[in-house]
């Protein structure tokens, strides 16, 4: 490319009058003799130039292919590694002023500049961007700056990010609580709105598509069916289903465990914090588990496919009903009806007979009460009897 | 080949894709030696025994032979068979030889064999020849001749300065090889200017026994300039500049003066003298040491030159311990130790000197440079004020103080490594490791020119000394543009002055600038133009006399006692225009308005063909920076 020199210069307007004076026809002075020194990069531009005979434009164009050339050799052009799609993300001035005192309520992805892949970023991706940060926000790098020359707060921050996330357990703990999902879990659409949304069918699956994804992130089983589309059939329906319904999550909240008090030597102060935690851990993952089933749950309710599977079954049924004979079809709905009479007839009878059974049931129980009395006093009498005739 | 227990510099696999290709930097008196970086730039490397600036000197002791800064220490106590300053001496016949060639070291004299050949004698021990012939099985054969001796039969050893440099050029390189765990491809070679082509001959051969691929011998002006072009332009800096390379190295001052122009150098004037240096420091130095040491002990000791034995050791154990003393005034702007032990009978020395003593006492040294690097600007026919960027190369030049005298006679706006703050800590103006870098970097360039064709293979030739494409055509005069204005002040050009092509720039050159162009307020058509001038650019040298400080109310005032001021000089740049070549006009179709002006961008391009014919175009870019408007063009038939 040929180099432009960029001047801060700004010429003034022209003067009302000025118009341009026609060329003087004069040449510019008589060039002079001189012996090049051999060396750089721009010498060889300009023996290139001589011995392929080319024009400045050429060059730059041969120049460009060489360039292009070069870098199709090396891969990624020379001298720029790969960095794996991690990117540069600009560092708010909030970011910037964290605590690393209060590194717990740091988002550790957005520290190292990899909010645009959290949970997805693969530990060579963690290690490039941690390695670029560092190269930016190391302390030595700021020694000479002017201002506070001690101010590594926001390097420790970049360690303690890197220490988090490099720990596959400490990881996944953060990850359970990525502070950036919890805004976003709490927006899972309602049975309701599915109902009234013009399109439900589209809405369903643009509202809970991105719903699963996100969840199943936490499944211990890997790969984790998704939402699919509405044509699916009814076996990968269920399966989906049947899956999420029995979710096996790896979801944990150490992370938010109330500090241990490692100050106070009272065993029992620690015991206690720690059952508490313990019990914390518990019942947040509790609700955890019943939030997912709600998830669930909802999904099932208003899932469009079920309802066509349903009517697909149906239509499947009664096109098996048409296929033995129209006649039969035609008394079907009579045919259920008279089941249904039937049906009731029959549970009345049943009643009956119940109500029957219990009366007679009733009467024999009284009756044999009636006997047991009638035995008893019977007995009584008898022993009257044979009393006076004993005294 | 046998294999090697901890295998072999040959990599059998290319790993990198960095050629393996390194830059020496030859002087007189110490080398160095450069690699690429995996940054695309170069580094100086140290050799096994920790050294950046490794001494060009060869010891002799018993068996042993010592290469470098180790072989330095031998001066004290082996003189006599250490060798010195060989670089200068090569392709030399013994009679163009002066007689009065170092002292210290071992003697140069004529070679026993070769006629009219330089030579050092040094004595060695000759390993012991094998006791006994061994037989097949390995046991002594019986023999009726007496055991022959098995202790190292002392020797005389002649070496031509060939030789020795073979030797010391190995060593370097099997110090690059060792760093880089890989057979060295090629080697750009420094040579100072003055280097005749018998020395050249004498230096490619010396290599070449050496077992290095030379592949260019490089100007040492022409590696500091490919350090310094290399990498982004400085802050203060265009890519066409005056270079003014100042090479203060152990043994001798060399000054050139380059019109650096995109790139492309070449030499406006260049001067080499061998009477200061580094050498000539240290004997200020020593002489100053010795004073103190007399002072301190009581006892006389006699130096530069020293008189017996014992003196001399003694100023050779100085001139060591003086090295240390030197880095660490370059380094740090507080007081340098000198500590030598047992300097004589048996005393030991330790004293300081401030940055301040130090400057005072080679302050002739430092108005010696400055006198010489007036001489050459004036004999370039320019003034220190044309100077735009010094660059200092070599060990002596690395002193603060020595800048701190140049730059007083330059503009102000002159960059210099040590105003950049890139002397220290290896960085880019380092003037000990800048021409082993820049011949590095020259290296990598010629390692990857192609052969395959009758083209390339010419390309490729360009590079040797003397070749024809080195010969080009500069301009004489700047050429620019010139905005005219309205109310221009009288006596000035009448407008905005933009040079463009610049006074020694080799043709066929091209010049392409963008700036902003106000357009006015106004509505309707708005016009751009600009006239094309060739212009004498100047120094204006004006005497006045300083503003005189104010006296106290109470001093006296005697006038006749007071000296008559001295006059001082003001310099300033100035530019005439000479003779209008063409103009440019056309009526701005992408401004855009600015704060209620009117601006545009314009871009323009000038190009001087090779015969000298000009062409100017210049056209609009709008915010995406790629031309936008009509191109108008006008040309100048060459001369």
């Amino acid at each position: 490319m040929p180099t432009i020199i960029e001047l801060p210069v700004v010429p003034q307007p022209l003067p009302a009058n000025w118009t341009a004076p026609a060329s003087s026809g004069k040449s510019i002075s008589p060039l002079v003799e001189r012996r090049l020194l051999p060396a750089g990069q721009a010498y060889l531009e300009h023996v290139r130039r001589a011995v392929h005979n080319l024009s400045f434009e050429e060059h730059d164009k041969h120049a460009e292919e060489e360039r292009k050339r070069l870098e199709a050799l090396n891969g990624n052009g020379t001298g720029i590694e790969d960095d794996l799609g991690v990117g540069d993300e600009e560092e708010t001035e909030e970011l910037l002023t964290l605590d690393p005192k209060e590194w717990k309520k740091q988002d550790h992805y957005a520290v190292l500049g990899l909010s645009h892949l959290r949970y997805k970023a693969t530990p060579e991706q963690i290690k490039i961007a941690h390695r670029k940060k560092v190269l930016k926000h190391h302390p030595d790098k700021k020694a000479g700056v002017a201002g506070d020359s001690n101010d590594d707060a926001f390097f420790k921050c970049i360690q303690k990010a890197f220490d988090v996330l490099m720990n596959p357990e400490r990881r996944r703990q953060f990850d359970s609580v990525d502070p950036y999902f919890d805004l976003i879990e709490a927006d899972v659409p309602t049975a309701s709105q599915v109902q009234k949304a013009k399109n439900p069918e589209k809405f369903f699956f643009e509202a809970f598509g991105p719903v699963f994804e996100r969840e199943a992130r936490f499944s211990r089983k890997q790969p984790v069916p998704m939402l699919g589309s509405y044509d699916d059939p009814k076996e990968v329906v269920e399966a989906f289903y049947d899956f999420w319904y029995n979710f096996d999550s790896w979801r944990s909240f150490e992370y938010l465990d109330k500090e241990v008090n490692e100050g106070s030597d009272n065993r029992d102060d620690k015991r206690y914090t720690e059952k508490k935690n313990k019990a914390e851990r518990q019942r947040r993952k509790k609700e955890d588990t019943a939030r997912l089933r709600n998830i669930v749950d909802t999904a099932l309710s208003v899932d469009p496919r079920i309802k066509r599977i349903r009517q697909e079954e149906k239509e499947a049924r009664e096109a098996k009903k048409k296929n033995k004979g129209p006649a039969n079809a035609q008394t079907a709905k009579q045919k259920a009806e008279e089941e249904k009479r039937k049906a009731e007839e029959e549970a009345k009878r049943k009643a009956e007979e119940e109500a029957a059974a219990r009366a007679e049931a009733k009467k024999a129980k009284a009756a044999a009460a009636n006997a047991a009395k009638k035995a008893r006093r019977a007995a009584r009498a008898a022993t009257e009897g044979g009393q006076p005739e004993a005294a | 080949m046998a294999a090697q227990p901890n295998g072999t510099a040959e990599a059998p696999i290319e790993v990198s894709s960095l050629p393996t290709v390194v830059g020496i930097n030859f002087g007189n008196s110490y080398a160095s030696i450069a690699v690429l970086s995996k940054e695309g730039g170069a580094d100086c490397i140290a050799n096994e025994d920790g050294e950046r600036q490794i001494a060009c000197a060869i010891a002799f002791h018993g068996e042993e032979m010592y290469i470098g800064n180790q072989a330095k220490q031998q001066l004290v106590k082996n003189s006599q068979n250490t060798i010195t300053g060989f670089r200068n001496l090569l392709g030399k016949k013994f009679s163009e030889i002066s007689a009065n060639a170092s002292s210290t070291s071992a003697p140069v004299i004529q070679h026993p064999e070769i006629p009219d050949e330089p030579a050092y004698k040094v004595q060695i021990l000759q390993p012991a020849p094998s006791p006994l012939p061994t037989t097949a099985t390995n046991t002594p054969a019986a023999s009726k001749t007496a055991t022959p001796r098995s202790e190292p039969v002392p020797a005389d050893r002649y070496l031509t300065v060939s030789e020795v440099t073979t030797i010391f050029l190995k060593s370097l390189i099997k110090s690059a090889e060792d760093f880089l765990g890989k057979k060295v491809q090629g080697a750009v070679i420094t040579i100072p200017t003055w280097f005749e082509q018998a020395q050249k001959d004498a230096l490619e051969k010396a290599a070449n026994d050496a077992g290095i691929t030379v592949l260019q011998l490089l100007e040492e002006a022409g590696a500091a300039t490919v350090c310094t072009t290399s990498g982004p332009v400085p802050e203060g800096l265009s890519v066409d500049r005056t270079q003014l390379i100042v090479d203060l190295g152990a043994s001798g001052l060399s000054l050139s003066l380059l019109s650096l122009r995109d790139g492309l150098a070449h030499s406006l004037a260049t001067l080499s003298d061998h009477t200061v240096g580094g050498d000539a420091i240290d004997d200020k130095l020593v002489k100053f040491f010795a004073k103190e040491f007399t002072k301190k002990t009581k006892t006389p000791l006699n130096v530069c030159p020293a008189t017996d034995a014992q003196d001399r050791r003694a100023e050779a154990k100085l001139r060591l311990a003086l090295e240390h003393t030197k880095r660490t005034i370059s380094a740090s702007p507080g007081a340098a130790t000198c500590s030598v032990e047992s300097l004589k009978d048996g005393l030991d020395f330790t004293a300081t000197i401030t940055r301040l003593r130090f400057d005072m006492e080679v302050r002739s040294i430092y108005d010696h440079v400055y006198a010489k690097v007036k001489e050459l600007v004036s004999a370039a026919g320019l003034d220190l004020y044309d100077v735009d960027e010094i660059v200092y190369v070599g060990g002596s030049a690395s002193l603060p103080g020595l800048d701190e005298s140049l730059t007083l006679g330059f503009a102000e706006s002159v960059v210099t490594p040590f105003k950049q703050g890139t002397v220290v800590g290896g960085g880019a103006g380092d003037p000990t490791t800048i021409l082993s870098r820049g011949a590095a970097l020259q290296a990598k360039i010629l390692i990857q020119l192609g052969e395959s064709t009758e083209e390339e293979r010419e390309v490729k030739a360009s590079f040797t000394h003397g070749h024809q494409y080195t010969q080009a055509k500069a301009t004489s005069k700047t050429i620019g543009l010139l905005f005219p204005e309205e109310n221009a002040g009288e006596g000035s050009l009448g407008g905005q002055w933009i040079p463009v092509v610049l006074r020694e720039t080799p043709v066929p050159a091209r010049r392409i600038v963008a700036f902003d162009v106000d357009l006015g307020e106004g509505e309707g058509e708005k016009k751009v133009g600009f006239e094309v001038w060739e212009a004498k650019e100047g120094v204006k040298i004006e005497k006045v006399k300083p503003p005189k400080v104010e006296d106290e109310e109470g001093a006296p005032e005697d006038g006749e006692e007071e000296e008559e001021e001295e006059e001082e000089e003001v310099k300033e740049k100035t530019v005439e225009k000479e003779s209008l070549l063409t103009s440019l006009s056309f009526a701005a179709q992408h401004a855009q308005q600015k704060n209620g002006r009117w601006t545009t961008r314009l871009e323009v391009t000038m190009k001087v063909g090779e015969d000298g014919a000009l062409e100017v175009s210049a056209c609009e870019v709008g915010a995406s920076a790629k031309p936008e408007g009509e191109k108008v063009v006008a040309t100048v038939p060459a001369p």
